[in-house]
């Protein structure tokens, strides 16, 4: 008899390789290897799991999905075991035949991420050459019958042309763009001062969204988040630690974020071992946050705490150095402080000093040369 | 984006679709039988009228036709309100890309 309600969603990251190395990649900065990847048949054995368990989506992202082989049976499998199919990529080995045998498959919708609009820029960020072809690939989308996202991924580099990404975008013609700040986990966090945006950013960027949100209404959907180190209140991370959320790795292991393998102490399970139902129920990792019962002070006695769940447990381990306490990115929490000097040094008048809208590619390239660090491919 | 005329024909929109009808069985909110429909990132739950009408559009069936048989099935209510509930609902759903017309 279950008690907890199954989750509605699979995240699955079927491989860590990617051609692209962005400096905001949300993989985790130890990367599963080639072998270790599940096979075609495992990933079958797990979609038709999910489909027992009434879930409704399984979202295919990476690295880059495409890199594996199989892509279009495994899009086959979900589809087969009663799942919706949305492919998170950078388009990067997709060409117009294999996304016929996508759609053919059953794919229900493809979502591309953008880096910038201009294509040095956006190169240069994603650390391979793949603009042009992203947008080849967009026209090509729109002759088939799929919906089509586009994921804009924005930060302090290039939040000052918004305006111009956003109209850029327009043309490709999707149902809906996501305007997505880089949070920052993984290859983010060790970017941050690259990559956290002024305040004026994006005081100016909210009412820039909020004129195309306007101007695009019933044409263009947009998806725009605020990022939390410059909220009141912390974000409702994956809707709540093992609430409605499930992610597997490329190895097979089960995780209730992108993030949770930072956790010190916490062993996740791995599906091929033990059935989904059992690690979603009973597993300790999935036990460890669920619920009020692990909240500190002042969630404890919070009105949010049904909405925001205490916000993230990476990042409150991540900043922090504590996965139990209030999300430091709540302004009611003890450790705020932490995110606040990382607000202050952001706005900091050094900080500021330096170019955000660099004039130049090459003058922005030099700029941040020594903050940088790409993500790499696993062995 | 005007709300839908009676030519209109409505329909979900790309991408989006309801869920497995094997699935629908299973499916209840205590008497009542709910359907989904499933969208890039999320899904809605669909009971009573609101499901009866999105069945409906099925991109053959006009707007004046699909009120024309609610408003036969409602006969005591009132036919103008029941017109402008459903171009209401309609427009919402459109705004949020799950609805064409």
């Amino acid at each position: 008899m279950s008690t907890v309600p199954n989750p509605l969603a699979l995240i699955a990251e079927v491989t860590h390789r990617c051609p692209l190395h962005c400096v905001y990649c949300s993989n985790p900065l130890e990367l599963a290897g080639t072998q270790a990847e599940l096979s075609t048949a495992e990933w079958t054995s797990i979609f038709r799991q999910c489909g027992e368990l009434g879930m409704l989506h399984a979202h295919f992202t990476g690295g880059e999905p495409l890199a594996r082989t199989d892509l279009v049976e495994l899009i086959a499998a979900a589809r087969t075991a009663g799942l919706y199919t949305n492919l998170i990529t950078s388009g990067l080995g997709l060409n117009e035949t294999r996304l016929q045998a996508l759609v053919a498959a059953g794919l229900d919708h493809i979502q591309i991420s953008f880096q910038d609009s201009r294509e040095e820029a956006a190169n240069w960020i994603a650390g391979a050459k793949a603009h042009a072809h992203k947008i080849e690939l967009a026209h090509a989308i729109r002759r088939h019958k799929i919906a089509f996202t586009v994921n804009l991924v924005v930060h302090r580099q290039n939040l000052d042309h918004l305006e111009d990404m956003i109209a850029f975008i327009e043309q490709l013609n999707p149902e809906r763009v996501e305007i997505a700040h880089t949070q920052y986990y993984g290859w983010a966090l060790a970017n941050r001062a690259a990559l956290m945006p002024t305040r004026a950013q994006l005081e100016k960027a909210i009412e820039i969204v909020a004129d195309a949100e306007r101007r695009l209404a019933g044409r263009i959907r947009i998806d725009s988040v605020v990022p939390d180190y410059y909220a009141k209140y912390p974000k409702a991370c994956m809707g709540g630690w093992g609430r409605r959320l499930m992610l597997i790795n490329p190895a097979g292991k089960v995780l209730p974020c992108h993030a949770a393998e930072v956790l010190p102490g916490l062993s996740f399970e791995n599906v091929r071992e033990k059935a989904l139902e059992w690690i979603w129920q009973e597993s300790a990792s999935f036990r460890k946050f669920r619920g009020e019962g692990w909240m500190p002070e002042p969630c404890r006695s919070c009105d949010r705490r049904t909405e925001d769940f205490g916000g993230c447990r990476c990042q409150a381990f991540l900043l922090a150095g504590d996965a139990t306490v209030t999300d430091p990115a709540c302004s009611l929490a003890p450790s705020h402080s932490i995110v606040e000097s990382a607000v202050r040094e952001a706005n900091s008048d050094a900080a500021l000093a330096q170019p955000t809208a660099a004039s130049s590619f090459v003058q922005l390239q030099k700029q941040t040369t020594d903050l940088w660090s790409y993500r790499t491919n696993p062995e | 984006m005007p709300p839908p005329t009676d030519a209109s024909q409505p329909r979900l929109a790309t991408g989006c679709r309801w869920d497995a009808e094997s699935k629908t069985a299973a499916s209840k909110t205590g008497t009542e039988e709910y359907r989904m429909i499933l969208f890039p990132e999320g899904a809605i739950k669909l009971q009573g009228t609101g499901r009866q009408v999105l069945e409906q559009c099925d991109g053959q069936r006009t707007f004046g036709e699909i009120i024309a048989e609610l408003q036969k099935q409602f006969g005591t209510a009132n036919p103008e309100k029941i017109r402008s509930d459903i171009s209401l609902f309609l427009e919402q759903l459109q705004k949020k890309r799950i609805v064409d017309y």
